[in-house]
């Protein structure tokens, strides 16, 4: 194999050192970076007040809820599983947050650790029965969702649970800096993850499990306990959505969940997430949450109805989809 | 004498009713390499699986410097200094070169993994296999026996006291294959031992400092190099008398030509490509990995499309634009990669068999189960296959069974051209003659016209009647059996 390709000009390019346009477009997130720039661009040229404070603010805090789920499903996308459960899973965490907080008294700094704990749990049943059963993820989460759905409606019910006092509102509704908490921790999250997936050995073996699962095992990686926290931290990160959505509204909803799963897995997606595993990145996924909340924001901007905003999501995954097809060929 | 570094006292492995391996003992000394021989279904690679930690054996217990082990997954055997470089391809596609030999061992530095470290070291290991393989390319974009090397390379990365190599060379050509035997020759002079599984006898002979024959499952006997000739490794490892040899040489055919490409390019893969295939003969592709053979064949079939040249088809000029087009025209290519190309795993064998001709057991409104049976049997009896029953899964065929009822999948049609890649690869020496007889009597019984692409010389020279060498893309020359050596060709295709 030769490093050095001469091209028509007669120039020599270094294969190592391909030029920043090819590089970039080489990038698994450069297609969703060009779309929401595009995106982003038309619409504060269309609207008067896209870019306005509010509005980003608008955009932010809801890409930050969607966006934490999106990132413990980007973990679990990358062993090469899928968690159907996570908007359940966030509904029952969170309710049973709420339950903590009001009727056992436990201080509202803390019931957000318990509720993460409590979803890393309940991710880990999911993990269980996928790594060290070796049952396929799709049938084990569809089930496990149902059964979180379905618990959740049994402790609440089906009514929201309501108030949850003001001292525990700030971690919805409060700001520092002038930026929302729950964007600042959907931030954090996904710097940490960032770092973990990238500089880290259980990061890389996430990415080994994913790409090539017997390669992993003879490499003498822990394969299941990478699966198994990966689904774990699934669990959580939605959780902590379910949690942090519940202090916003000063109520924990059962149905808290409902939308995310499918923004979830559509962000990933966006994101250059690959459905096989061992293909994707954090930064994607992030900007895929951002793709997905700024739509929705612009459909509602521009006056487009509430309707055809399904239609265009739908419209853009596969042009996303079809975009990566393209850039694989080439590359 | 000296405490082996390993053994494995009296292992017996079964899955289910079947026992793979019954009772076996093998020990590895410092600094040794040791073959294991047999031919496929003999119970190699669950001894290797046992001895890396895959698999767990059902009695028996192996031992480390003396000290009795238990592995219960491979994890437990690195700890204890053996390491595998299996025969698939088991690396994750989507990481570098230098990642995939660090995977699971990187160095790691304050807070993260220390990048320029590990890299060195995995280019290190590298290096020591082969040196032009750039260790920060994907893995995904290199050859099969690139990355074969880089396992290898992982295996060795380990620091590993043991090492398995389980049929290292299968993809690999002449001049990888010299570099990586004197790399392990080279890891035994260092005090590291190997065990080393090969079909290929004679660099099994060349290698060894001690070779095991194992048969159904079975110990049947031990030899040093200087005992291991050709007929006594073959004998002990078929349990009958060798009939392994050249077939004879056929006299240079004149019959009417079926194939003919002229001047056949694409760019980057293949240029200029001419030769002439007569009705009834076999011509053998010879050439290194990355010389196009493959990327050829694929060309002819229709798989690619060529951008000049001519291909003419019993006189027809054909510009197949798929390879459905070519199947109808008559040519045929069984693909290198019997497993993942060539078998449909969950069907049947007769289904493998039978699936692309269905159309011909098709009755009004079902499937003429019976005819198909029979057909699939016919020519499973003149293949001389060996199978249980017709119904059992494809998967519970050896790998030269597997690939009798491929070749009769397309007997099943009328095959002019039949272009062949790689076909006995992994495949046991008996069922590699019987195969190739089987290619000989099919050209003189059905007329069949054969093109074999192999990088086994042995191969070529034991079935073919003429033999194309290409280099680099570029036919090199087409020399008659009659007067060709294995060195001839091998100049031929260097000069």
């Amino acid at each position: 194999m030769t490093s050095a390709i001469s091209t028509p000009d007669g120039r020599k390019h270094d294969r190592r050192q391909p030029a920043l346009l090819a590089r970039f477009w080489g990038w698994e997130a450069s297609g969703v970076l060009v779309a929401l720039a595009v995106l982003v661009l038309a619409l504060s040229l269309a609207t008067d007040n896209f870019l306005s404070a509010y509005n980003v603010s608008v955009v932010v805090r809801q890409a930050a809820f969607v966006g934490l789920v999106a990132l413990g499903q980007t973990l679990v996308l990358l062993v090469g599983g899928i968690d159907l459960s996570v908007g359940a899973g966030a509904g029952l965490a969170s309710t049973v947050g709420a339950i903590v907080l009001t009727q056992w008294g436990l201080h509202p700094y803390l019931v957000i650790p318990f509720t993460m704990a409590f979803g890393f749990f309940l991710g880990s049943i999911n993990g269980v029965f996928v790594a060290w059963l070796r049952l396929n993820p799709f049938i084990v989460t569809l089930a496990t969702w149902e059964i979180f759905a379905g618990l959740t409606l049994v402790i609440t019910k089906g009514y929201p649970i309501r108030p949850l006092g003001e001292e525990f509102g700030i971690f919805g509704k409060g700001e520092i800096l002038g930026l929302p908490v729950p964007v600042l921790i959907f931030l954090a999250s996904a710097l940490v993850l960032i770092w973990v997936l990238t500089q880290t050995r259980f990061g890389r073996n996430i990415f080994a499990v994913g790409g090539n699962r017997d390669a992993a095992l003879l490499a003498g990686i822990p394969v299941r306990r990478v699966e198994f926290i990966a689904f774990g931290l699934s669990g959580m990160l939605a959780s902590m959505a379910g949690i942090l959505f519940a202090s916003r509204m000063d109520a924990a909803q059962p149905s808290v969940g409902e939308g995310w799963l499918m923004g979830a897995i559509t962000a990933a997606i966006l994101g250059g997430t690959s459905l096989r595993g061992g293909q994707g990145s954090i930064v994607g996924t992030v900007l895929g949450a951002l793709l997905l909340t700024v739509l929705a924001n612009g459909t509602v901007m521009m006056n487009v109805s509430g309707f055809w905003q399904r239609v265009i999501v739908g419209a853009v995954v596969l042009v996303a989809v079809l975009v990566d097809l393209l850039r694989r060929r080439a590359s | 004498m000296p405490t082996p570094v390993f053994e494995a006292r009296a292992v017996s492995k079964a899955f289910g009713p079947v026992r793979a391996l019954s009772d076996v003992t093998v020990t590895l000394n410092r600094g040794e390499v040791h073959s294991i021989i047999g031919e496929n279904g003999a119970g190699k690679s669950t001894l290797m699986n046992i001895i890396c930690g895959r698999l767990q054996p059902t009695s028996g217990q192996l031992f480390i410097d003396g000290t009795p082990v238990h592995f219960h997954n491979p994890k437990d055997a690195q700890r204890q200094g053996i390491a595998i470089a299996p025969q698939e391809i088991s690396l994750v596609p989507d990481l570098t070169v230098y990642e995939n030999i660090m995977l699971g061992a990187q160095r790691s530095g304050f807070l993260s993994i220390d990048w320029a470290r590990t890299r060195d070291e995995a280019t290190r290991h590298l290096h020591e296999v082969d040196k032009s393989i750039d260790p920060r390319a994907k893995v995904s974009g290199l050859s099969k026996a690139q990355q074969q090397l880089v396992q290898i390379a992982r295996a060795a990365a380990t620091e590993a006291r043991i090492l398995i190599f389980d049929e290292p060379t299968a993809t690999l050509t002449y001049r990888e294959e010299e570099v990586l035997l004197a790399y392990i020759e080279n890891l035994a002079r260092e005090g590291r031992s190997a065990f080393y599984i090969s079909h290929r006898l004679d660099e099994v002979r060349r290698l060894s400092h001690r070779i095991t024959v194992l048969r159904d499952g079975v110990h049947v006997g031990e030899l040093s190099p200087d005992e291991a000739s050709r007929d006594a490794m073959v004998r002990l490892m078929a349990g009958r008398p060798p009939k392994v040899g050249a077939q004879d040489i056929r006299p240079v055919s004149t019959a009417a030509p079926i194939l003919e490409v002229q001047g056949l390019t694409r760019a980057g893969e293949f240029e200029d490509v001419s030769f002439t295939l007569r009705k009834g003969e076999i011509l053998g592709v010879s050439g290194l990995i990355g010389a196009g053979r493959t990327e050829m064949a694929k060309c002819l079939f229709g798989v690619t499309r060529a951008q000049s040249g001519k291909i003419r088809l019993d006189g027809q000029e054909v510009a197949f634009s798929g390879p459905y087009q070519a199947i109808n025209a008559g040519l045929i290519y069984l693909p290198e990669e019997r497993k993942q190309e060539g078998i449909f795993p969950l069907l049947s064998i007769a289904e493998n068999t039978a699936l692309p001709t269905i159309d011909r057991f098709s009755g009004l409104l079902h499937l003429r189960n019976r005819d198909m049976m029979a057909e699939v049997a016919r020519l499973a009896d003149q293949m001389k296959a060996k199978f249980n029953a017709l119904k059992d899964p494809i998967t519970s065929l050896s790998g030269g069974n597997q690939q009798k009822f491929i070749i009769a999948r397309w007997l099943m049609r009328d095959a002019k051209v039949l272009v062949m890649d790689e076909p006995t690869r992994g495949i046991d020496v008996n069922a590699k003659f019987e195969i190739q007889s089987v290619l000989r009597k099919l050209t003189e019984e059905r007329g069949l016209s054969i093109i074999v692409i192999s990088s086994e010389m042995e191969e070529l020279l034991d079935v073919a009647d003429r033999i194309l060498v290409m280099h680099e893309g570029r036919v090199k020359g087409v020399v008659d059996r009659r007067d060709a050596t294995q060195e001839g060709l091998l100049q031929l295709a260097m000069a």
